[in-house]
């Protein structure tokens, strides 16, 4: 158990934003796991860069809560791939993230920044 | 809720593994997609994937984390629920092995008599397609009672029916099995040719008989059963082809048939191929296959026509005779169907007995545990949760108890196969056996006990008032008090009706026992055999007057006689006879009765009275007058308000000859011991030679210890005439009554349990209340209550559940019982003195439980209760 304490730890970092994160890239579209890490670290600038071991468990436990749903195509490389979807409780969460999101940062600006 | 749990968790199981697939398929994908870019990128094949599994990580481990998230939480808090509950049985042990051995108890018995229902009543014979299997019978004229057949009839059948695809016609005879040790008489059986070809299984060794039927000059082929196979000649293949001696000719060895196999209630060592002579009486059986596709309906309706236009036809043998089509299912085990139903209740009332005792046990402690309840569901805890936890403590107590029944179970029927006599005759008894369908009924049985016995606790335990509860917090609590009293009641009311089964069953057994059967059967030991074949049948009369002689002559006999068949055989052999001195009766109008060939000396061994006239003695030789003796009901028949004696009549026998009457004979129960004397005529074996005959002899002392002796004579008279069976007129007695015996004594057995669990229950409920109520009884004895009113007060509320109990019982068995009149003799299924004795009884029971808590109430010093808390 000792070994996969690393993944946990990134994923109790990443825990809110990461699932802020694919729900947001989500919205765009269907779009596999590899996919929806590439899209993260290219909006980022590449600054973000989501482990494997952080965007499987929070895609399946996303798709537990009944937030994404799933479905294997192809992609349009012709490779078999598993998609995600936002499902119609996914999109509602997402604005609820989104405005949690908006909160925190205009509370840790406020913070930062006391003279405003 | 137990089942939808169930359902779930293996619901969840096996989309377990799919879940697990697709994950590795969906990380394999994920590597996939990387390679490819990095090579469209231009890496080098090998550096691609090199790169892209190092940027992956640890492929198990993901999986490992991810599954995580999947989350079982059903299946876990099962688990968890059902440690939690295994630890809480754990804790208190007389409880649960209290409620585990009840379970047992009830699950044991009702699966037990569950596999004698689905081995005997529902498990299809051991035939290939034995749907299509069945018997034709005809049926007497006026009563419509079946009876055996006419082999002119049978042919007629055969050769105009089309929706039988094989019948054959066969007939039990004892067979002479020579050999140079010691001759033997076996059961044997005569069947026509298509006999294994209708029941459809093939011998293991050699051939069955080649088709078409024998009307003389039949085949000296003999087929062996397993058993005789094994027993008389050692199980040695080349047996086939070898000749062996049977009655007073050789037959050749053609085949052996597989372990087991039999006709239903047909007990056979030897089949031989039977001619069809079309002036024999009726005497045969009829098996025939239907055609695939034919329904029993239709083919009653071609067998009845068939049946009207031999009647027509030949209306001297048919006239008034119909025919009629039983499935041999039926066939076999239509006479102890009713019986295996009533036991088969009595077990289920005892389960539920069983249940309802449980269930107040749970109840009292649920009430125990009230404030464990109250404290969990203000902390939160959902209704339905704790309903769910308590119901898996239901359902593994019943795992507990149910596997323990099953043992119970396993153990019983392995004494039920091998110590039940035979004389029992309970059909397929050897297919009998503890399988799939039994284990499956036994363990839904006990699925459905932990409901029945769980569910009301459950539910009581989280209906409550929590701020009550909580408030109250050691004071006593009577909650589920009146569901309690209900289950007491219920308990009695089911008990009533198994005592009162058990009683109607047991005052009928006695009458049955008692009864009278007109002869007596101490110190008299029978001889059965069926006498070689000889030339001139005079010689039959000569051979067992000579053993008779012989016989006679030993120390210790005194008397000693012989009858065609012996009485308490459920049979006799009959025709019918009239008056010379009256004009023939018409032939729907013929008086039937018994024909009984007798030698002199019969009656005076069975200590039969000749009531007028004279017994049959050495003058009544084979040319002298001929002579019949009467038994009171055939001299009623024949003469009545008439001196008989000197009269002639005209009998319907192999001469059909016309006999003086010398003597009237006392009646005797002959068939059995449950219906009345029938007309019986006697004639002398001097005069009417008759193959079958079974010696009675009177002895002075124990008549088993003559066996040998009496065997040597008979060897001495003919060393190849064997014996076919030698007994104690006792043990035939009490063999013609040993079904009614047996279904007494389980009735009993289970009565007594069912006393026993209302009795445990009655005291248990009344006994915790009264424990409940001691604070009470302490407050009231201070102020000055007599201990007497105390004592009267806890007596008349237990004793008052009995009462109402009784009552319920009373209409329960009066709506009941009356299933049982097939099996009852002499007595009423409403017998209004069982049912006053069953009431007494349960009062009596009823009354002891409530006696010893009623007492201790009494006893209660308030200065230690009031003190208590």
């Amino acid at each position: 158990m000792a070994a996969s304490e690393p993944y946990r730890n990134r994923v109790e970092l990443l825990q809110g934003t990461l699932d802020l994160l694919i729900l947001q890239t989500l919205q765009w579209g269907p779009q596999h796991g590899h996919g929806i890490a590439q899209a993260i670290r290219t909006h980022s600038g590449d600054l973000l860069s989501v482990e494997t071991g952080s965007l499987y468990p929070a895609l399946h436990r996303l798709e537990r809560q009944g937030w994404l749903a799933a479905k294997w195509k192809l992609s349009e490389n012709n490779q078999r791939a598993k998609y995600y979807l936002l499902t119609a409780s996914g999109k509602r969460q997402l604005l609820s993230e989104q405005s949690k999101w908006e909160l925190l940062v205009r509370a840790i600006s406020g913070v930062l920044n006391p003279a405003q | 809720m137990v089942p939808g749990l169930l359902k779930s968790f293996v619901n969840r199981f096996f989309r377990r593994a799919s879940l697990e697939s697709d994950l590795d398929a969906e990380l394999q994908s994920h590597l996939a997609i990387e390679i490819r870019q990095r090579i469209e990128r231009g890496e080098s094949a090998q550096s691609a994937r090199e790169m892209a599994s190092r940027e992956f990580g640890n492929k198990e481990l993901i999986a490992e984390v991810t599954r995580d998230m999947w989350g079982f939480v059903a299946f876990e808090q099962l688990m968890q629920d059902a440690r939690y509950a295994a630890r809480t049985l754990r804790k208190s042990p007389l409880f649960t092995s209290t409620i585990a051995i009840t379970l047992a108890l009830g699950i044991g018995c009702t699966t037990a008599i569950f596999t004698l229902v689905h081995g005997i009543l529902l498990r299809p014979l051991a035939f290939p397609s034995p749907e299509r299997l069945a018997m034709i019978w005809e049926l007497l004229p006026q009563t419509q009672k079946k009876n055996v057949v006419l082999l002119n009839n049978f042919v007629a059948w055969k050769e105009r029916s089309r929706s039988f695809q094989s019948m054959a016609a066969f007939f039990e005879l004892p067979m002479n099995l020579l050999s140079a040790e010691e001759s033997e008489q076996v059961p044997g059986l005569k069947v026509t040719a298509e006999f294994f070809t209708a029941l459809g299984t093939p011998p293991i060794l050699g051939r069955t008989f080649r088709p078409g039927e024998y009307y003389r000059d039949e085949p000296r082929e003999v087929i062996l059963s397993y058993d005789t196979w094994q027993r008389r000649f050692g199980g040695s293949p080349d047996i086939i082809g070898k000749r062996i001696s049977i009655d007073v000719s050789h037959h050749e060895v053609i085949g052996v048939m597989p372990p087991g196999f039999g006709f239903p209630n047909v007990k056979a060592d030897l089949y031989v191929p039977l001619a069809i002579d079309l002036n024999d009486g009726r005497n045969y059986s009829v098996v025939a296959r239907l055609k695939d596709g034919a329904s029993i309906g239709a083919t009653k309706d071609e067998i009845a026509a068939i049946a009207s236009h031999t009647a027509q036809e030949n209306a001297s043998l048919n006239a008034g005779w119909s025919a009629t089509v039983v499935p041999l299912l039926d066939q076999t085990v239509g006479g102890i169907r009713p019986v295996l139903l009533v036991l088969f209740a009595a077990v289920a009332l005892i389960l539920l007995l069983a249940c309802a005792n449980i269930a107040n046990l749970l109840l009292m402690r649920s009430a125990r545990r009230t404030q464990e309840m109250s404290v969990r569901l203000a902390l939160g805890a959902g209704r339905l949760r704790i309903v769910r936890q308590l119901l898996v403590e239901s359902l593994l107590l019943a795992i507990l108890g149910g596997s323990a029944g099953i043992a119970l179970a396993t153990g019983s029927l392995h004494v039920i196969k091998t110590s039940l006599p035979e004389s029992l005759e309970i059909p397929r008894l050897n297919e009998i056996a503890l399988d799939f369908p039994v284990l499956a009924f036994a363990v839904c049985a006990t699925v459905l006990s932990s409901l029945i016995f769980g569910l009301a606790p459950a539910l009581e335990s989280v209906k409550r008032d929590l701020a009550r509860d909580l408030h109250a917090a050691t004071r006593s609590i009577t909650s589920g008090g009146r569901l309690r009293k209900a289950l007491v009641i219920a308990e009695v009311a089911l008990a009533f009706v198994l005592v009162a089964a058990a009683g109607l069953m047991l005052g009928s057994f006695i009458r049955l026992a008692s009864v009278d059967a007109g002869f007596h059967a101490e110190h008299v030991l029978t001889v059965r055999m069926l006498l070689l074949p000889v030339r001139d049948e005079a010689f039959h009369a000569e051979m067992v007057g000579e053993m008779l002689l012989r016989i006679r002559s030993l120390p210790g006999v005194t008397a000693a006689g012989s009858i065609g068949i012996l009485p308490m055989q459920g049979t006799n052999s009959g025709s019918w006879y009239y008056r010379a001195d009256r004009p023939e009766p018409s032939l729907n109008d013929r008086p039937g009765g018994d024909v009984s060939i007798i030698t002199p000396g019969y009656f005076r061994t069975l200590g039969i009275r000749i009531l007028r006239g004279r017994d049959f003695d050495d003058h009544d030789r084979r040319n002298s007058l001929q002579v019949a003796i009467l038994n009171q009901a055939a001299s009623r028949m024949l003469f009545p308000n008439e001196e008989p004696i000197g009269k002639r009549v005209q009998v319907w026998w192999n001469r059909s000859p016309v006999v003086e009457i010398v003597g009237v004979a006392a009646d005797i129960r002959h068939s059995q011991l449950n219906s009345a004397p029938d007309p019986c005529l006697f004639m002398p074996n001097d005069q009417q030679p008759f193959p079958f005959s079974s010696l009675v002899v009177r002895t002075v002392g124990d008549p088993a210890y003559l066996s040998a002796a009496i065997r040597r004579q008979i060897r001495q008279v003919d060393s190849d005439q064997g014996v076919a069976k030698v007994e104690t007129m006792q043990q035939l007695v009490a063999d013609s009554i040993a079904r009614p015996r047996f279904e007494t004594l389980l009735l009993t057995a289970f009565a007594i349990v069912a006393l026993t669990l209302a009795c445990v229950g009655t005291y248990g409920v009344v006994a915790y209340s009264a424990t409940q109520r001691s604070r009470e009884i302490g407050i009231r004895v201070a102020l000055g209550a007599s201990r007497l009113s105390i004592f009267r007060t806890i007596l008349g509320d237990g004793f008052g559940m009995t009462i109402l109990g009784v009552f319920a019982g009373l209409s329960g068995a009066l709506a009941l019982t009356h299933f049982l009149r097939s099996l009852l003799f002499e007595i009423q299924p409403d017998d209004p003195v069982t049912l006053a004795a069953v009431a007494g009884v349960l009062a009596g029971v009823g009354l002891l439980a409530c006696y010893f808590p009623a007492r201790r109430a009494m006893n209660v010093d308030p200065s230690i209760t009031l003190r208590e808390e």
